[in-house]
């Protein structure tokens, strides 16, 4: 516990150091601003409203990108891991795809869904869609020689085998893979923004950047790394949530 | 009449040589059968064969006259390693066999608790595996096997992670169970005693040949004294030689 505390004492003093910096050698707001001046910023943005909506519309495209490319691409994970033929088929593909970066894909499906929510929801889905296809594969298909053994033994059919021996079992590295989607949906979100997005916290950035603005930019910085953190943690909780059963009697 | 046939029955892994060979073998209803060997001689690999887990290579299975292509309802199986599924409570992996067939009662849940006292394990029954010992958790799988009371068990070694007092204990519940129910009972070991205590014969194998089986001629219900009577040392001997090829 004690080292947290000195984890927070170096935050603090990390911080007083850049302001002192800052005004000693009196660096321009441009470059660099104070932190006193970016906390200013947030609060003022914050308490005028200003932020607010951005807050909400990055929000709901992480969420709506979270859940639609999480459940997609477990389902085809699924889908693959259970179709021999397909997988093999489809394998090479999937690991050649792996190397498109899928956000230079953005300007495209502005061509097709135009400027706003939609392509940035649809970047962020098929940036969290890999992850998720990649991880149930591999956590439905490395199951336990014995225990496929015992149900076979047992007679299970196959969608038993399925729900009750490969997806609890391979659950762990299943919620692996969400929590490395919400990490990339952030990323997705935000850049999805920048490209092309009329509101959202990253068109708020590009908007501060058009008004020479660093301030503001490093306020908005702020809010992206706590909105990042909110979601972590929630991936964090729902996977200790779902692994409860699986976590009991094993030593950390 | 036999219950269980194998008929000249092998077995190779990917084109290796043969490490069950041309098994001929019956076991007769309710008879309580040991295979004692060495390690590494094919004893696990001739009881997934007879329960339909792997294919012979060369030859047939058959059980109550019925060719064994796949594992059959009547067997329950107890695996070398216990096998438990991690995310389950104790009562829950036992109570599997019948889940997956059908949605489980009050009657199967005081069963369960039944089969998890009589192996000691009584309080813990909410436990997860991991909270078990090596020993505790080869228990629950026993219990499991015989929780949907198969007409045949077999079971792989089943107490080798157990010590000699527990290990004593099992076998008399084990022997009681399988007279009350009339099981058929094709039981693997490494034990000679073991093999002798348990068994109405004992098979040796070597080098994945089955030799002639030894009928065991105590009386039956054992007692447990007759461990350290003349007559069942002789026996354990005349299997010791046996497993030698002296005899
Ligand atoms: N999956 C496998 N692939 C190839 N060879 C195998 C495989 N499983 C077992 N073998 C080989 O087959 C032989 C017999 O194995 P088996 O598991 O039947 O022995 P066992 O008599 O049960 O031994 P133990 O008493 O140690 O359990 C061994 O020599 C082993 O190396
Ligand atoms: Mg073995």
């Amino acid at each position: 516990m004690s080292i947290r505390i000195y984890s927070f004492f170096l935050l603090i003093a990390l911080l007083v150091g850049w302001e002192v910096i800052c005004r000693l050698l009196g660096i321009s707001a441009l470059v660099i601003p104070t932190p006193t001046a970016v906390l200013e910023a947030l609060w003022s943005t914050l308490e005028s409203g200003y932020l607010w909506p951005h807050i909400w519309i990055t929000t709901a495209e992480m969420v709506l990108g979270l859940a639609l490319g999480c459940g997609i691409g477990f389902v085809c994970g699924i889908i693959l891991g259970e179709t021999e033929f397909l997988r093999r088929l489809l394998y090479p593909y999937i690991i050649a795809s792996q190397v498109v970066p899928k956000l230079a894909l953005g300007p495209l499906f502005i061509v097709w869904f135009g400027f706003g929510m939609t392509s940035t929801v649809v970047i962020t889905a098929l940036i969290c869609f890999f992850p998720l296809l990649e991880n149930t594969l591999t956590g439905i298909h490395h199951i336990d020689p014995q225990k496929r053994e015992l149900f076979r033994m047992l007679r299970a059919s196959r969608m038993q085998t399925l729900f009750r021996l490969k997806i609890p079992s391979g659950l762990p590295v299943i919620m692996a893979g969400v929590r490395v989607a919400v990490v990339l949906a952030l990323v997705g979100a935000v850049v999805g923004e920048f490209i092309g997005g009329r509101e959202g916290l990253g068109a708020a950035i590009i908007a501060a950047q058009g008004m020479m603005d660093s301030t503001l930019m490093f306020a908005l910085f702020i809010v992206i790394t706590f909105l990042g953190m909110i979601f972590y943690q929630a991936a964090i909780w729902s996977e200790r949530w779902l692994l409860r059963r699986h976590i009991k009697g094993k030593t950390q | 009449m036999s219950f269980l046939t194998v008929n000249e029955a092998s077995y190779c892994y990917q084109g290796n040589e043969a490490v069950v060979d041309r098994v001929q073998w019956s076991i007769a209803q309710g008879e309580f059968h040991c295979l004692v060997g060495r390690s590494g001689c094919g004893k696990t690999t001739l009881l997934k064969i007879a329960a339909g887990l792997l294919q012979p290579t060369s030859g047939s299975i058959f059980i109550d006259d019925t060719q064994v292509v796949e594992p059959s309802d009547q067997v329950g199986f107890v695996f070398q390693a216990p096998t438990l599924l991690e995310w389950l409570p104790v009562t829950d992996n036992v109570l599997l066999p019948i889940s997956l067939k059908r949605r489980v009662t009050a009657k199967d849940y005081t069963r369960a608790a039944e089969l998890l006292e009589l192996v000691g394990l009584g309080s813990f029954t909410k436990r997860h595996p991991q909270e078990l010992s090596g020993g505790q958790q080869s228990r629950v799988a026993i219990a499991r096997a015989l929780i949907r009371e198969p007409a045949f068990l077999m079971l792989d070694e089943p107490f080798a992670a157990l010590d000699a007092i527990t290990r004593a204990e099992l076998q008399d519940d084990l022997l009681r169970l399988c007279e009350h129910q009339k099981t058929t009972v094709l039981f693997v070991t490494h034990d000679i005693a073991e093999a002798a205590y348990l068994g109405d014969f004992v098979t040796v194998m070597s080098q994945g040949e089955l030799q002639q089986a030894i009928p065991i001629d105590l009386a039956k219900p054992r007692a447990p004294e007759i461990r350290y009577d003349s007559t069942f040392n002789a026996l354990c001997l005349k299997i010791r030689k046996t497993m030698d090829g002296t005899a």
